[in-house]
């Protein structure tokens, strides 16, 4: 007997009355195959922009940023869908640590959101690679927006970005700190990086434990940027390359070591902690730094957060002049599309709206930056609130004390804030000498940007 | 019918027999194959397409927003001179080597004890499984960042001792040590299998070391080792490979950058941080591989080493 014995129908030599059953069962497979295949294929390609039968759209978009920051954001994306009924928009948004794997992610799957909130230091990434649309041949008007501004958008690929607010690296204060120190606000207007030290070390030393006068620098290239600017060096030069020397990245960690061994600055280990904390647990939103390193736009979100009257401050300077501080205009975030939406018209209308329509002015107000349309930023001014004011006035304040703007970062450039971060961690943990820290900083540096 | 007639009717039906049978062997391989077409997809669409394209992007220059272009073994001759992949080595394999042998000692500790026939053991082997559930989530890395943090749950209790701990994961010095504990402490998937493996020995054997006077340290490795090798061996090729993938504790705890000071930067952490933070897809596809080799490498060791000292009972 076989092992395994067939049943008898099995073996039955007559087939002609079911082989109409096996062609059906054999076509049923097919379609079972067919299904299948398709849904493996429909989940892998996400579906981009579909557009229903009454000629609705829908439009993906996509930011970085807080709670503050969705709320506005989808307030403004409710009165752009009330102008125009057949657009529909849906937000994405998520912290900024994840927001550009996610967005490489989504670029490299084909599945890019329609409209992308944009940073400087990846635009020149994109575009160059051909990812951004040209948004100059689309129907969004530039005449408006602030010239400065405007042009960090342009590059050799036309005009990737709209600025979506103006920006300037600053430093704020929080004065519960101080007043609970016994230390008077430092004056802006003179103090150097000597005065720095000096304050706040003092507001650590009449302070409980673990409260600092200061946080530390060295988490971003804005502090580095503004630093090397008041040495007459930048970050970056106008052709695409380092604009410093290992040597002036040693001292600016020098000094960072001196603020650390006295106490100035919070200690090594907590520093690295607090690169990992979101902006409303920074020490400067819970009550432990004095003074903290912040692009303006973000005060009122700290603000909110801390529950303190933030002030905002020039950074220090080396003479002592706030002339010399170095600071210039950044564009803080940019619109910019991804160049293979579905739907550019309705992209580019999206985007002219949020830069020019007052209506979205006055729903996000100056949480991504002191707005780059003069006629928006004019018409909205009554709704500031106290927060957003402090932060306008600031950067009018500066206006004629700013330096050249910087070169745009150039390609790779992304990758650069991860290098500072990780050398400063070598030098505060003593692990790496100033010098040691900057040769081998600069040489990563240079081939994260030449590749 | 007798053996042989059956016999004989068989070989003389075989000609004819084939041909049938084939047919219906065909039919019913066709029936599987359509059962399993669901899986088969997703091997292909999911499992060995990838690992096809993988393969080919290790030998490409890929930045994931333009098409990938031919390198040759271009990827693999930089890592040779990438110091911070050498790190990475260094961190993967300490991680490795040190985690796995104290994380199987444990689990073998904790289901020595539970052998022993507890009151309310059901209980005890869920609680001490509980953290292997946990353990490689999310939420828990978070609960691990906070007890080890700076102003910690470790360090509060510390700090009545009068001791001031450092960063436990904030300070270079500790911060893989910290991830190699959430890691040992994950003990409960190894401790249900040796749990079960101490339950196949017979009691016979230590009856007998007993009349014959064997100390409980003797019984130990004169009996329980040897007959629970095999499990051992089981569970130390699973942890290994497992833990040369490990990944998310360290992404989560270093808050993604491998920190302080690429001290907890896992091989799989900077494959990730290459291939999504810095558009080196290329690159990061060739050190899969890589790593896909030194897990074959370190498997097929253990099986040859494991004719040297598991004994099978058979």
């Amino acid at each position: 007997m076989p092992l395994f014995p067939r049943p008898a129908a099995a073996r039955q030599p007559a087939e002609t009355p079911s082989s109409r059953p096996a062609r059906r069962f054999r076509k049923t497979g097919a379609v079972a195959a067919a299904a299948a295949v398709v849904m493996a294929l429909s989940a892998c390609g996400g579906g981009s922009a579909p557009q229903s039968a009454d000629g609705t759209v829908e439009l993906r978009f996509s930011w970085w940023g807080g709670d503050k920051r969705a709320q506005l954001t989808q307030e403004a994306i409710k009165q752009f869908e009330a102008e125009n009924p057949k657009i529909k928009i849906k937000p994405e948004f998520g912290d900024w640590s994840g927001y550009w794997d996610k967005l490489a992610t989504q670029v490299a799957a084909n599945d890019a959101p329609d409209i992308i909130q944009m940073d400087e230091k990846y635009i020149t990434e994109y575009s160059s690679r051909g990812a951004l649309l040209d948004l100059s041949k689309y129907d969004i008007d530039t005449s408006k927006l602030d010239e400065a501004a405007l042009n960090a958008g342009k590059g050799d690929d036309g005009l990737t970005g709209i600025p979506a607010g103006i920006n300037a690296a600053t430093i704020l204060a929080n004065p519960k700190v101080f007043e609970a120190a016994g230390v008077p606000l430092p004056d802006d207007s003179k103090w150097t990086w000597e005065d720095f030290g000096r304050i706040a070390a003092e507001v650590t030393e009449k302070s409980p434990k673990g409260t600092y006068g200061a946080a530390a620098y060295g988490t971003d290239e804005a502090s580095l940027g503004v630093w090397l600017r008041q040495n007459g060096k930048s970050l970056y030069t106008s052709d695409g390359k380092l604009g410093f020397e290992p040597s002036d990245i040693s001292e600016w960690w020098a000094f960072l070591k001196e603020l650390s061994k006295n106490k100035a600055v919070p200690s090594a280990s907590e520093v690295v902690e607090a690169e990992a904390a979101p902006l409303d647990q920074s020490g400067l939103a819970t009550g432990k730094n004095g003074l903290a390193f912040w692009w303006s736009n973000q005060a009122p979100a700290l603000e909110k957060a801390s529950g303190a009257d933030l002030k905002i401050l020039r950074f220090p300077s080396k003479t002592g002049s706030s002339a010399d501080a170095g600071l210039w205009y950044k564009a803080s975030q940019f619109w910019s599309a991804s160049s293979r939406t579905k739907h550019p018209e309705e992209t580019a209308k999206f985007i002219n709206f949020l830069a020019n329509n007052v209506k979205a002015g006055e729903t996000l107000l100056a949480d991504r930056g002191v707005y780059p349309n003069a006629e928006v930023r004019a018409a909205i001014e009554s709704k500031l609130t106290p927060a957003d004011v402090k932060v306008v006035k600031f950067i009018d304040q500066i206006k004629d004390e700013l330096g050249e703007a910087p070169a745009p970062p150039p390609k790779g450039a992304g990758a650069i804030q991860e290098i500072i971060k990780r050398y400063t961690s070598e030098v505060l943990f003593e692990r790496l000498s100033t010098d040691e820290a900057g040769k081998k900083a600069v040489d990563e540096m240079k081939s994260a940007i030449s590749s | 019918m007798s053996a042989i007639s059956e016999l004989s009717s068989l070989s003389r039906r075989k000609g004819k027999a084939t041909a049938e049978e084939k047919k219906a062997n065909g039919r019913d391989n066709k029936a599987a194959y359509i059962f399993l077409l669901p899986w088969l997809v997703g091997l292909v669409a999911i499992t060995i397409g990838p690992m096809v394209m993988s393969l080919y992007l290790s030998f490409t220059d890929y930045n994931l927003l333009q098409p990938p272009e031919w390198t040759g073994a271009d990827n693999f001759i930089r890592m040779l001179s990438d110091a911070r992949l050498h790190n990475s080595l260094r961190v993967t394999f300490t991680y490795v080597f040190v985690g796995v042998p104290l994380q199987l000692a444990v689990a073998l500790l904790i289901a020595l004890v539970l052998d022993k026939g507890l009151r309310g053991l059901p209980f005890y082997r869920s609680v001490f499984y509980l953290p292997s559930l946990l353990g490689g989530s999310v939420a828990v890395a978070i609960l691990w960042k906070q007890i080890f943090g700076t102003t910690g749950l470790v360090n509060q209790v510390l700090a009545m001792f009068g001791i001031e701990g450092p960063g436990w994961i904030s300070d270079p010095g500790t911060a893989l040590g910290s991830i190699i504990l959430l890691h040992v402490w994950t003990f409960g998937a190894p401790m249900i299998i040796f749990l079960a493996g101490l339950r196949q020995i017979p009691v016979m054997y230590y009856e007998a070391a007993k009349v014959d006077g064997a100390s409980t340290l003797q019984q130990f490795w004169r009996i329980t080792m040897p007959m629970l090798s095999p499990i051992i061996f089981f569970n130390l090729v699973l942890q290994i490979i497992g833990s040369f993938q490990s990944f998310t504790q360290a992404f989560i705890v270093s808050g993604g950058n491998g920190g302080p000071s690429d001290s907890t930067m896992f091989f799989t952490l900077y494959l990730y941080q290459k291939g999504f933070g810095q558009f080196d897809m290329g690159y990061a596809s060739a050190m899969a591989w890589v790593l896909l080799l030194i897990i074959g490498v370190f498997t097929a060791i253990n099986f040859i080493a494991s004719k040297y000292w598991v004994f099978y009972d058979d």
